[in-house]
């Protein structure tokens, strides 16, 4: 074995030039205001086998260089080249991964190098680099400087030449990254016979975070004698855990695992009303009730809850579900590897429901820092606009490279994200309800002997302790391994190979390895049998070595867990060995009752089904709620509402999210009838998605969400309540069915269990306690179940005084019917002579608004107090919306848009936007209050529409009992105006409206 | 009336096979999602189907360069099934990834002399913007190609999804005869300006161009006609109400009679229909 290194560079000539470079360059202009004469690349590759130097020369431009665009070059660099690159550069940074760490395109190259030398050593392997030449670099930038912001030091390696050096041809070179070898330990034996000070010190230095009531519960179940006598008869240390058993049950106790604060005991006080009551769990009480109550009122919910998603009948002969996850803590480490581990993670969520579902649809929803931040990053930790990049391309390229449309999303921006960002993956599966074989496909059917496959990647040391790392605050020390990069199309061809098994009937049961790797995966399809029997020898490794806890319990990517009957196997490893994918027998089911590992034949691990999935002891909790005091958002008498509105429409929060959303691949299975930007040149907003997923048939799906963090500001039941009203309300804008839609709840919380480094925390888990009572009053309100959800619970930077917390954040994603795709109306005005209607009504509701927020950082208003919009009657917005679905399904009505952040104003703003029109409105009588609360208030249940003069009276008819209010009409000019009875508010260009709203967040800098 | 079989591939990152599949079948066809290992381990025969159809997708990633390393398994694994495929007069069509494989494996443009050779002799390269996008652009048809594929298309509307999309040949004299051989099949527009006969050389400015393809290439033929590739995704405007101005009631309709049908269906048709007027 030797390395060979080989390097690409594209050739210049007219029409070719060095792209790479190029999005170097315009990203250091675009975000540092850094200009550089020009930025070259190379690719390389360093390959590790058996096939000598000269063969892999002469078939170079077969596999790693274009030779109709590039140059390639074996055994030597381009650095130094003077026929290449005759100009000496100002600086050189070649940029690697670290040993271990998921190379794609070096993966990539190894099968194609495979196909060429197909003899070549079974060791071989490839690793890939990129190096970037900089001329022309701006007075006073460092080279040191300039090499960070192109590499994170967690997963990758940079190899840097300075100018001197450049000038002396004293080229740094990046080399073969050997992987070290991992030392095998066999398991170890854990005294817990300590002291609790000592208990605790294992849960913590071993990041198990485990508290001392589970680590008590721990000690106790190893000093029951039965279960010594059953330990003794299977040959395993009777008296304490083995280390495989700790990192088993802390993976499968952990916060991310079993949610403990959302099914803790709550003794919660409401100091405004005098209220003193308990709380039995959260989530029974407030998620699970509510919507088992609907399960009885409706046939359509299939399965919620206890499967990998939720699923609901969509019509005779298909089912859907739906499912969003959040990978907060690795985004923030990792930017790029973490979002895109979950958006493929939540693919295999779906993939993972009932007997496997398609991925149909991806969503995505992320919360960030300021992008144009000043102030102080903490350590360890990136630049917001760093964050929104690596966050955006790990999505996309998870998305994009699947063949899943992302078609629905959001981006929100405030501080307190800046120390844990905010990245929720959703994704919608499709399945058939009968599969060919009759059984129903939302049904796991598992049995006592069904074999055990580990289907996709191979384990490795990469996202060993993510769970339990997820359900700790991050901090400086936060650890690498816990960060992974996806790799999509190892995942691509499991998906393509496991839907054909599905329909093969060959599946049994089946989930994903996620959190808690195999200890989960098949510790939870062993509840169904009542137990399993793994040997974690026959486990594939990414590299030898790996200890038994390791393979156990490490989240290593791409891989389900997959049941088959015995006398399937052999169809079963066909069927992998067609589409390259790895299958491997691991384990079988048993019915024992015992979570039953060995590491070939000496039993590294005898847990008890029932102890190790409800051994765990409920958290009993204290939760406090009074009302936050904030100075009163009070508007000045006069302003300028023109200067008002383009301020409002470059917000961050509510500018044009398009260059970014415009490079996740929407329209991928040809069934986006509702893309995300709409309108004339197709860049006004769309509120919902919808997707026609059955070829040929028009009948569709919509899929919407909402999220309002700020209002948790002044009351988190009103962020609740808002978040689903705003998903409501996006879903009717498209023409929803309203009587099949289904929800799910994502929150993310700070932790709000109190302790020294969270002295707030009663107050924080009031605030979830208001959050789960608003959940349940509004979705039993809009007969909306809640089918699937997740919490994500420590999202906190650092400790004591520095402490970043995020705002309590509920995301609420909706999935519906709708009956026709052709009636979907979009946002964008159509047609001058169109009536304007405002459906619902404008209430003195100014509080932690958009416009609250943007005057008081301005210095212009003393604060975000006051009024924050609330549902006092959803049963009568649930009305209107129910009519004006039907108006729209009925054909009536082509234009609907909500209001939401910057209220009536930037809404009717956001319409001309899209139809490249202008309009006439007057807010006389849309309201009994201030000008200011009926332009930019954001008060919930409004939607403004457009309607033809011809369909007018029947819209009338179709809203006739609900408040709607004529506001004027379409106009044939570029001119927005907005008047209030006598008064002028707002008269200006819709291009002026399209610069402002369209500048901020472009961060592409340009194509030149 | 006889209903040509189309194999559609997958497997190593196409994802674009069931939509594929789909507009096969609503015009009359018979598709099956083949895998193509299923071809090359010969459980399958190439030469079983009328029509082959190499989808798009993300074949290995776009590693390496988009459709290389899916060009190489069928350049290396495949080829004899491939020339004799194309011998027998039966039709090919890439779309965006699969135009990318076609053109690594030389299929096209192809050699002048109808025998194809798998020799490259162009590329797909980053697009100039550097970002992979999605978005519409309105593509005109050349009315002298000999191309079978798309006989009787003037101009349609159609996504494009792609971040190497930017058509490369090595020298001016490649592409003039390229232009010559009336293998410019199809070239990015603006819906502004009323579609002419005289070709549009000079490259568009970005969006109208989402690439910068030179001549403002999105798809060419081989010399037989039979061979199509374009990166723009035309299976993706099946129907009517997938155009973005369906909800503005401005979705071009399609020349035929069928009430919902889009303008990108026509293709599918016109190679079902070449199959049935051979046999």
């Amino acid at each position: 074995m030797h390395v060979t290194r080989v390097e690409a560079t594209p050739k210049s000539g007219p029409g070719l030039r060095d792209v790479r470079g190029d999005v170097v360059r315009r990203q250091l202009s675009a975000d540092h205001n850094l200009n550089f004469t020009a930025v070259k690349t190379i690719v390389g590759f360093l390959i590790n086998s058996d096939v000598p130097h000269a063969e892999i020369t002469t078939r170079a431009d077969d596999l790693f260089a274009d030779p109709i665009i590039e140059h390639s070059i074996t055994n030597q660099s381009f650095l130094g080249n003077k026929e290449i690159f005759s100009e000496t550069p100002d600086a050189v940074v070649s940029v690697g991964f670290k040993p271990g760490v998921t190379d794609n395109p070096g993966k990539a190259a190894l099968d194609g190098f495979r196909t060429i030398f197909p003899k070549a050593s079974l060791d071989s392997d490839i690793s890939t680099y990129i190096t970037y030449i900089f001329y022309g670099m701006p007075q006073g930038t460092s080279t040191e400087w300039l090499s960070s912001t192109l590499y994170n030091n967690l997963i990758q390696r940079s190899f840097v030449t300075d100018g001197e050096m450049c000038k002396s041809s004293d080229w740094l070179m990046i080399d073969y990254p050997e992987k070290p070898p991992q030392e095998f330990k066999t398991p170890a034996h854990v005294n817990l016979e300590i002291s609790n000070e000592q208990l605790i010190d294992i849960s913590e230095t071993g990041l198990l975070a485990l508290n001392l009531t589970e680590m008590q519960a721990i000690q106790q179940h190893y000093r029951n004698p039965e279960i010594r006598q059953l330990r003794q008869a299977a040959g395993i240390v009777e008296d304490k855990p083995t280390d495989v058993e700790l990192e088993c049950l802390a993976q499968t106790w952990s916060e991310h695992c079993k949610h403990k604060i959302f099914a803790s005991k709550i003794h919660h006080t409401d100091l405004e009303t005098g209220e003193q009551s308990v709380i039995d769990s959260i989530f029974k009480t407030h998620i699970m009730n509510p919507t088992h109550d609907m399960q009885n009122d409706v046939d359509w919910l299939l399965s919620v809850f206890h499967d990998n998603s939720g699923v609901i009948a969509w019509d005779d002969e298909w089912s859907v579900c739906m499912k969003a996850e959040t990978h907060n803590s690795p985004s923030a480490l990792d930017p790029y590897g973490g979002a895109m581990t979950g958006i493929v993670g939540v693919n295999r969520d779906i993939l993972g429901t009932g007997l496997g579902a398609r991925p149909i649809a991806n969503t995505d929803v992320f919360c960030f820092g300021p992008p144009d931040w000043q102030g102080e990053i903490p350590d360890n930790l990136f630049h917001p606009s760093r964050v929104l990049r690596g966050v955006h391309a790990g999505v996309r390229v998870g998305g994009n490279e699947s063949g899943i449309p992302t078609i629905n999303g959001a981006i929100v921006f405030d501080e307190r994200y800046l120390g844990k960002p905010l990245v929720y993956c959703g994704t919608v599966g499709l399945m058939p309800r009968k599969l060919p074989d009759g059984r129903e496909s939302h049904i796991k059917t598992p049995s006592a002997g069904d074999v055990v496959f580990m289907v996709g990647g191979r384990v490795g040391y990469d996202g060993i302790h993510g769970a339990t790392f997820s359900s700790l605050e991050l901090t400086e020390e936060s650890p690498s391994s816990a960060v992974q990069i996806g790799d999509p199309i190892t995942q691509k061809k499991m998906i393509d190979m496991i839907l054909e098994a599905r329909d093969l009937g060959l599946i049994s049961c089946i989930t994903d390895n996620g959190a808690g790797g195999l200890s989960s995966s098949i510790g939870e399809m062993a509840e169904y049998t009542n137990g399993c029997k793994i040997d974690l020898a026959k486990v594939p490794l990414k590299q030898p070595g790996l200890s038994p806890w390791e393979i156990l319990v490490s989240e290593s990517q791409e891989r389900m867990t997959v049941s088959v009957k015995p006398e399937d196997v052999e169809a079963f490893e066909n069927l992998a060995s067609l589409h390259e994918v790895e299958a491997t027998a691991v384990a079988e089911f048993t019915s024992t009752g015992i979570f039953h590992v060995q590491y070939d034949e000496s039993t590294v691990a005898y847990l008890p089904i029932e102890f190790l999935h409800d051994g765990v002891p409920q958290l009993e909790l204290e939760s406090e709620w009074k009302i936050p005091k904030h100075e009163a958002f009070d508007p000045p008498q006069t302003a300028d509402h023109n200067s008002i509105l383009t301020d409002l429409l470059a917000r961050p929060n509510i500018a044009s999210k398009e260059t970014w959303v415009r490079q996740y691949d929407h329209e991928v299975i040809a069934q986006t009838a509702v893309k995300p930007f709409v309108g004339v040149n197709r860049d006004g907003p769309a509120d919902a998605g919808v997707i026609a997923p059955i070829h040929g048939n028009p009948r569709g799906l919509v899929v919407s969400c909402g999220i309002a963090p700020r209002y948790s500001d002044i009351d988190a039941g009103a962020m609740a309540a808002a978040a689903i009203d705003e998903a409501v309300r996006n879903a009717v804008c498209v023409g929803v069915d309203v009587d099949k839609i289904a929800g799910l709840d994502n929150f993310c919380w700070p932790d709000p269990i109190e302790s020294e480094k969270t002295p707030d925390g009663k107050f924080k888990l009031a605030q979830l306690v208001r959050a789960n009572r608003e959940l349940e009053r509004i979705c039993r309100a809009y007969r909306l179940p809640c089918v699937s959800g997740k919490d994500s619970m420590k999202n906190d930077y650092g400790k004591g005084p520095d402490k970043i917390s995020i705002p309590p954040t509920l995301l609420f994603s909706l999935f519906g019917d709708h009956p026709d795709v052709r009636n979907s109306a979009t946002s964008d005005l159509k047609n001058p002579g169109d009536k304007l209607y405002l459906v619902g009504e404008s209430l003195e509701e100014l509080g932690a608004s958009e416009l609250a927020f943007m005057m008081t950082e301005s210095g212009h208003a003393a604060g975000i107090g006051g009024n924050v919009p609330l549902l006092t009657d959803p049963n009568r917005l649930f009305s209107s919306y129910r009519a004006l679905s039907k108006a729209i399904n009925s054909g009536v009505v082509k234009t609907a848009h909500d209001c939401s952040e910057g209220g009536l104003g930037v809404a009717i703003a956001e319409m001309c936007i899209g139809g490249r029109i202008g309009a006439k409105i007057d807010l006389d009588g849309t309201g009994n209050t201030s000008t200011w609360a009926r332009l930019w208030g954001e008060s919930l249940g409004r939607i403004i529409i457009a309607v033809s003069p011809q369909n007018d009276a029947k819209f009338l008819e179709h809203m006739a009992g609900h408040t709607t209010t004529l506001l004027g009409e379409v106009e044939a000019t570029s001119q927005l105006s907005i008047v209030d009875g006598f008064d002028e508010l707002i008269s200006i260009e819709v291009n002026e409206l399209v610069t402002s709203w369209q500048g901020t967040l472009d961060l592409t800098g340009g194509v030149a | 009336m006889y209903i040509p079989k189309v194999a559609v591939l997958f497997g190593f990152g196409i994802n674009c096979d069931h939509e594929t599949a789909a507009v096969f079948e609503m015009v009359g066809g018979k598709s099956t999602r083949v895998h193509l290992n299923t071809f090359i381990s010969g459980e399958d025969e190439l030469s079983n189907y009328d029509i082959l159809a190499v989808p798009g997708g993300f074949s290995f990633g776009d590693h390496l360069g988009s459709g290389r390393l899916m060009g190489n398994r069928m350049r290396f694994s495949l080829r004899d099934e491939l020339l004799n495929f194309i011998k027998s007069g039966k039709p090919i069509i890439g779309i965006c990834n699969g135009f990318q494989v076609l053109v690594k494996t030389g299929l096209l443009p192809g050699p002048d002399n109808n025998e194809p050779d798998f020799i490259q002799r162009a590329s797909l390269t980053l697009n100039d913007s550097g970002r992979y996008e999605d978005r519409w652009v309105t593509l005109d048809f050349n009315k002298d190609s000999n191309c079978i594929w798309t006989k009787g298309l003037a101009r349609i509307d159609c996504p494009v999804r792609h971040g190497e999309g930017k058509y490369v040949m090595p020298d001016a004299e490649s592409l003039a005869n390229l232009a010559n051989n009336n293998q410019i099949t199809v070239r990015y527009a603006d819906p502004k300006t009323p579609q002419s006969d005289s070709h549009n050389d000079e490259v568009l400015p970005f969006p109208l161009s989402p690439n910068g393809s030179m001549m403002n290439i999105a798809g060419i033929s081989d010399k037989t006609g039979l061979v199509f590739g374009l990166m723009p995704h035309p299976e993706a405007i099946y129907a009517q109400w997938l155009h973005p101005d369906f909800s503005r009631g401005g979705a071009p309709t399609s020349t035929t009679d069928i009430e919902w049908e889009g303008q990108g269906l026509q293709i599918f048709r016109n190679a079902v229909e070449y199959i049935q007027s051979t046999r």
